[in-house]
């Protein structure tokens, strides 16, 4: 494992210390050249330890906790399920058969299976909770864990500080916000949504680049024409969403114009054996282009597993249509996500890159420990696991346990909220802070009393 | 008066803030309520002192006020609180400095033996302790096998788990004490819920003494809550101030109880006020906030009004121009809340909004040059007529009507997607009134193909889907939760739930022949059994009259739609009105536009009744109302901020700028440049707003928030402005294949010769409904004056920086 040093004794003359010359060999199995470490050294995308960046993945539809992370092979049949454990590289950790690849990273890895929530058992609810760390009342929106990043640290690059791949989550039957973006802190600080497949041939990001008929003359003019143009500033003073059109604009300039920034999306940069360890699915290439957008200085990039629950393959079993049967999981959802997951684990880890990113996995709700009459799992807040790798995580621990049937905690109950002061102080954020709430009172970044999941550190 | 006082205050105490409450002259004193009738010993009621100015309570006097009762063998007071002695007529007065104030009170019904009733008192007691909360035991699976229904709303079922269950250690009659329903909560005895209530509290006593009776069961002829009171109902305050609240219930024998303690209060406005849990209001901000409560299912709002502190003349808020009861309430508002509106717009903004606000289209720049030109005082007025005459208002509403019920070929073939789309511009074509347009949807039968509105039927195929939706879609209202247990926020209990639900049990549909091709007919028998009481409930709609069993023949939606679609039905007249209103105005009376809840108050009460009424009286021609609201002074403000109107975003003090709905931007895109957008499988030339189906193929619709027709919900479109549409403006194919595109209108002036003056100009109007002014006409010369070589592509960049300026993408 590579690891980042401080400044060693002896250098050679172009400044390689002689532990990153003997380490860096390993690297060459994904594709790690040396010049490309140490560029990427010198543009602190390999950043310091109290400058973390984040990749949340949202497993939407929700996996169910036994089916998965927390197996219970004592149980009845019908409540077990189909699937039996398997031993991991962790000896306190098992998950089940279905997550192989898993099983091998257990060590990198941190389960927490004592989650709970008591708000309504709908998908958007848990996306509120599980990334704003709160649940929206009384018309209160509250932020993004990535966008009170954006907000508290801005960009570190000329890539936006928070991106969301593919896109943000569309319907999924609640009718509410799914809490995807800067609620009250302001639009300015939502996040960039790719808004395309990067598992499609000839993915690029939409519209990065100017056509070919517009060279730099042209762009140059057609900027002075537009601010002799767009001058009536009186009229948007007030205005919002005229402040952020203004932003948008120059976000994207600086978008287009960063060469290094392009490159970030430049999937095709990568050689085919590495998007193949990846998955050609849409997710594991999302995994992959995340990875890349961390090295190229993006803070925090959320990905959504899947979109909706509808009319897909999903994580959401309930057994029926339009939602996927525990059999559906078993052969799609499962070896896609496994393939992805530990891709990226292994990747990051080879870069150097995992100390420093903190990869959550975390979703709505767990799922019924009784399977239901159509041969799948309901909703079930009541109980589940979400999962950390990376970003000050020590690999291989189990922190609070469900009981006999996985349909309660037993040990160590832990709410949502505590999963995002978890996202927060892996960050390096201070906890008690505050952020400017509606008319810019100040409003805790965490609410008072919640605290990280220490046994996670 | 209110304001003479304050214009006197203002001009005596110059240049400095306005001088606080307390050294005002004339306040009064109150006390709240105004008069009380106490009938139990139990139910002390607790006392407010207010200020009042002019019959406006202006803030609570909370320090220094002694009570003294002029009886006190009658009603005594301590601590604020008047508590019943015995039967009788006594005064209560209070005294805070030199002033005082008095109110009469009548104790009655002492003699009556008193006792804790289940359904009112235990059940509250519950829910005030949090014990039958979603998160506890109101559970769908309960907590540690004690189940109780949510909030209360099954008073027989959770008697029977209370007294019955768990061998009866729940409630222990003959040594309460030892009762599992106050060991636990007081924290006696372990309890995963943790304590709730102290022993000897009220919750506590309540309890107990109910269980030491025998645990008395609720009956039939129970007194039950009929309406709940907050006191003050409406207080104008300042930031900083403390406000308590009082919430009493009015019961079916005619007493009334102090339940404060037991509500649920909830603020509505966090920027404006705070609630805590013992009903006091904290003022945190100006503007309007409401204060609802929900107690035993009923609910009433308290209003809070908090001025503005900017100095404003009163002559500020005289109307120039109104005709309409409308602008006269608007400015009363204004007043209220010191907010100065902003003057009138230009005829320019005023001619571009209007085409867009009523049409989705862009005024021609023949059409903007005519009306600059023209000088009668009457031509936005005859501009308004003849915009709600013109054909493109069909592509619109027709358009907007379309988003609401769903027309999406995901759902619906082909043939029968048209079928609806025609019949609904049919409909708008013929300006249908609002009330039998619903009616007919509602009421719809027969062939899919042949009858349009039909496909209603398609698309919400079992009864509870066919009651939510008809009740979002034309009450603005989600009754949803509803299905499951009361609903939390609202009125509906889950019985009228399934009432309502039963209307549609049996609407059917059986395929016909060919392509989309359903027929909907009603069966002659069949109704929807309620999971809770395990049978049908009595057909009926909401709050209106239940079908008599011997009516129950035929077609029971006619009897949805009489109650539905009827001018009696404030919900339906005011949830159009205030869709009718968010379209031109871009922020509804009530937000969002879907969530008319009697916990979610309009910003205006008066303004949407007073509009509700014009649609009504018009016979709910919805032109009728369309036209008001243009030609009101309100609409026709100016989107200029004035300095004590720029946090203003509730009460239209100025129009508010808003980013163009996406069809209507990409057409207006297409009709600045003359290149009309293809759209797969519609013939060349047809206009965004003119397409019948969501599910075109368009990554700018997309991009740009169109609305996906998935849900009866206006929040599926979105006029937020993001990156990805910044990229797709500088970068994308939309603009630039049309700039560039051959038989263009650049391609068109210089065929025929303009200068570059006359391409400025021309394109200012088109895209911007204005000529440039001279500054800009002078820079923008400077940067076109190149070669002939070049100079359709500086034009083209010139159409480009319109065509990406705010200006042109926001409704201003």
């Amino acid at each position: 494992m590579l690891q980042i040093t401080g400044d060693g004794s002896a250098r050679t003359c172009d400044g390689l210390t002689r532990r990153d010359f003997l380490q860096v060999g390993a690297l060459g199995a994904l594709g790690m050249t040396l010049p490309r470490w140490q560029a990427l050294r010198a543009a602190g995308a390999v950043a310091p330890e109290n400058d973390r960046s984040c990749i949340l993945i949202f497993n939407l539809g929700a996996p169910s906790q036994i089916d998965t992370f927390d197996p219970k092979p004592d149980a009845p049949l019908e409540i077990r399920g189909p699937f039996r454990p398997i031993k991991t590289s962790s000896p306190d950790i098992q998950v089940t058969e279905i997550l192989p690849l898993h099983a091998k990273l257990a060590d990198k890895f941190s389960l927490v299976r004592s989650m709970f929530h008591t708000a309504a058992a709908v998908h958007d609810t848990g996306h509120q909770m599980m990334q704003t760390g709160r649940l929206f009342q009384g018309g209160l929106i509250t932020p993004h864990a990535g966008c009170a990043l954006s907000y508290l640290k801005g960009r570190r690059s000329d890539l936006p500080a928070h991106v969301v791949l593919p896109e943000p989550m569309g319907n999924t039957g609640g009718g509410l916000p799914h809490g995807q973006d800067a609620g009250f802190l302001g639009k300015a600080h939502d996040p960039f949504a790719l808004m395309a497949d990067p598992s499609k041939p000839n993915f690029k990001v939409p519209d990065l680049l100017p056509p070919d008929s517009l060279g730099e003359a042209r762009l140059d003019r057609r900027r002075k024409l537009r601010s002799v143009v767009d001058d009536a500033v009186k009229v948007f003073e007030a205005s919002e969403n005229a402040q952020l059109l203004d932003e948008n604009f120059q976000s994207a300039f600086r978008l287009m114009t960063s060469k290094d920034a392009r490159d970030a999306f430049e999937l095709s940069k990568e050689s085919q054996s590495v998007r193949e360890r990846y998955g050609m699915s849409r997710f594991g290439q999302c995994c992959l282009l995340a990875r890349r957008l961390i090295e190229s200085g993006v803070r925090f990039v959320t990905i959504n597993t899947f979109i909706t629950v509808f009319d897909e393959i999903t994580w959401d079993i309930h057994g029926s249509k339009p939602f996927t049967s525990i059999e559906g999981m078993r052969d799609i959802v499962a070896p896609m996500y496994d393939q992805a997951y530990s891709a990226l684990i292994e990747d990051l880890d080879q870069r150097g890159m995992l100390p420093n990113t903190l990869v959550g996995c975390v979703s709505e709700f767990g799922r019924t420990p009784r399977i239901n009459p159509a041969g799948g799992r309901d909703h079930w807040p009541q109980c589940w696991t979400t999962y950390f790798a990376g970003g000050g995580i020590q690999g291989g621990r189990v922190v609070g346990r469900s009981d006999e049937i996985g349909a309660y905690p037993a040990e160590r109950p832990v709410e949502p909220s505590e999963v995002v002061a978890t996202v927060f102080h892996s960050l390096g954020l201070n906890l008690e802070q505050t952020i400017p709430g509606p008319q810019s009172r100040p409003f805790p970044l965490v609410d008072f009393g919640v605290h990280e999941i220490k046994e996670l550190f | 008066m209110l304001f003479r006082l304050r214009f006197r205050a203002l001009s005596v105490a110059a240049a400095t803030a306005l001088a606080p409450l307390g050294a005002l002259a004339a306040g009064e004193l109150g006390i709240l309520p105004r008069e009380l009738n106490l009938f139990a010993r139990e139910f002390p009621q607790r006392l407010l002192v207010e200020e009042f100015e002019g019959g406006r309570a202006v803030g609570q006097v909370r320090d220094g006020v002694t009570f003294e009762s002029s009886d006190p063998s009658v009603v005594r007071v301590e601590d604020g609180q008047a508590y019943a002695v015995a039967n009788g007529r006594a005064k209560i007065i209070a005294r805070a400095g030199s002033r005082t104030a008095a109110i009469e009170v009548k104790v009655e019904g002492l003699e009556k033996p008193f006792r804790w009733s289940f359904r009112t008192h235990v059940e509250s007691v519950l829910t005030r302790a949090g014990c039958n909360s979603g998160a506890c035991h109101g559970a769908a699976a309960g907590k540690n096998g004690f189940k109780l229904s949510l909030r209360g709303y099954d008073p027989a079922g959770d008697f029977a788990v209370l007294t019955r269950q768990a061998l009866g250690r729940r409630v222990v009659p003959s040594d309460p004490g030892r009762s599992l329903v106050l060991t636990k909560p007081s924290g006696l005895i372990p309890h995963k819920g943790g304590k709730r209530f102290e022993a000897g509290s009220r919750e506590y006593e309540v309890l107990a003494q109910w269980i030491a009776a025998g645990t008395p069961a609720p009956r039939a002829d129970d007194a039950r809550v009929e309406s709940v009171e907050i006191l003050p109902a409406k207080a104008f305050l300042r930031p900083g101030g403390k406000q308590d609240l009082v919430v009493i219930a009015h019961l079916s024998d005619g007493r009334s109880e102090d339940v404060t303690r037991w509500t649920k209060l909830a603020g509505t406005n966090a920027s404006v006020l705070q609630i805590d849990e013992n009903g006091t209001v904290t003022v945190l901000g100006s503007g309007e906030g409401a204060v609802t409560a929900w107690y035993q299912s009923r609910i009433a709002v308290a209003r809070v009004t908090v001025p503005f502190e900017t100095q404003v003349p009163r002559e500020a808020f005289a109307l120039h121009s109104s005709r309409s009861e409308i602008d006269r309430i608007v400015a009363t508002k204004l007043q209220e809340l010191n907010i100065p509106p902003s003057p009138a717009c230009t005829d320019a903004e005023f001619i571009r909004r209007s085409t867009i606000d009523t049409l989705g289209i862009l005024p021609t720049p023949a059409e903007v040059k005519t009306f600059l030109a023209d000088a009668s005082p009457d031509k936005r007025d005859r501009w308004i007529e003849a915009l709600l005459a013109r054909p493109e208002y069909q592509d619109y509403w027709a358009y907007k009507w379309s988003d609401l019920l769903l027309v999406n070929s995901e759902k619906l073939r082909s043939p029968a997607l048209w079928s609806f789309y025609t019949w609904i511009r049919n409909q708008v074509a013929a300006n249908t009134p609002w009330d039998r347009f619903v009616r007919a949807i509602v009421t719809a039968k027969g062939s899919t193909l042949e009858n349009g509105a039909a496909n209603f039927f398609v698309l919400h195929e079992d009864p509870t889907d066919m009651a939510e939706t008809t009740s979002l879609a034309f009450l603005g209202m989600s009754v949803g939760c509803a299905r499951c247990h009361n609903h939390p926020m609202e009125k509906w209990t889950n019985d009228q739930y399934y009432a309502f639900a039963n209307l549609f049990a049996r609407v059917r549909a059986k395929d016909g022949a060919g392509d989309g091709h359903r027929t909907i007919y009603i069966a002659d028998s069949g109704d929807l059994v309620q999971p809770l009481r395990g049978r049908p409930q009595p057909p009926r709609p909401l709050d209106g009259e239940a079908i008599a069993s011997d009516a129950d023949t035929g077609d029971r939606r006619e009897a949805l739609a009489e109650w539905l679609c009827s001018a009696g039905n404030p919900l339906f007249a005011r949830s159009i009105t205030n869709r009718v209103w968010a379209n031109f105005l871009g922020v509804g009376l009530v937000e969002n536009v879907d969530d008319l809840r009697a916990t979610n108050p309009p910003s205006n009460d008066e303004l949407l009744a007073a509009a509700s009424r014009i649609l009504v009286e018009s016979g709910f021609d919805l032109k009728a109302l369309q036209r008001e609201i243009l030609r009101s002074e309100t609409y026709q403000r100016s989107s200029q901020p004035l300095p004590g109107n720029a946090a203003d975003r509730r009460f239209y003090s100025r129009y508010y700028p808003r980013r163009i709905m996406a069809e209507a931007l990409l057409d207006a895109i297409s009709q600045v440049t003359s290149v009309p957008t293809d759209f797969p499988g519609y013939p060349a030339g047809w206009r965004a707003l003119q397409l019948p189906d969501s599910n075109v193929a368009s990554y700018f619709l997309k991009s740009f928030g169109r609305a996906e027709r998935h849900l009866t919900c206006e929040c599926e479109r979105t006029a937020t402005p993001s990156m990805s549409q910044a990229l797709h403006i500088s970068n994308g194919d939309t603009l630039n294949q049309k700039l560039s595109a051959a038989g263009n209108r650049i391609d068109r002036m210089q065929k025929d010769g303009l200068s570059d003056a006359q391409v400025i100009e021309e394109a200012y109007l088109a895209a911007l409904s204005r000529p440039p002014t001279p500054e800009q006409e002078a820079k923008l010369l400077q940067l076109l004056a190149v070669g002939p070589a070049e100079r359709r592509q500086a034009i083209e960049d010139l159409f480009w920086s319109l065509l990406s300026s705010k200006e042109f993408l926001f409704n201003h």
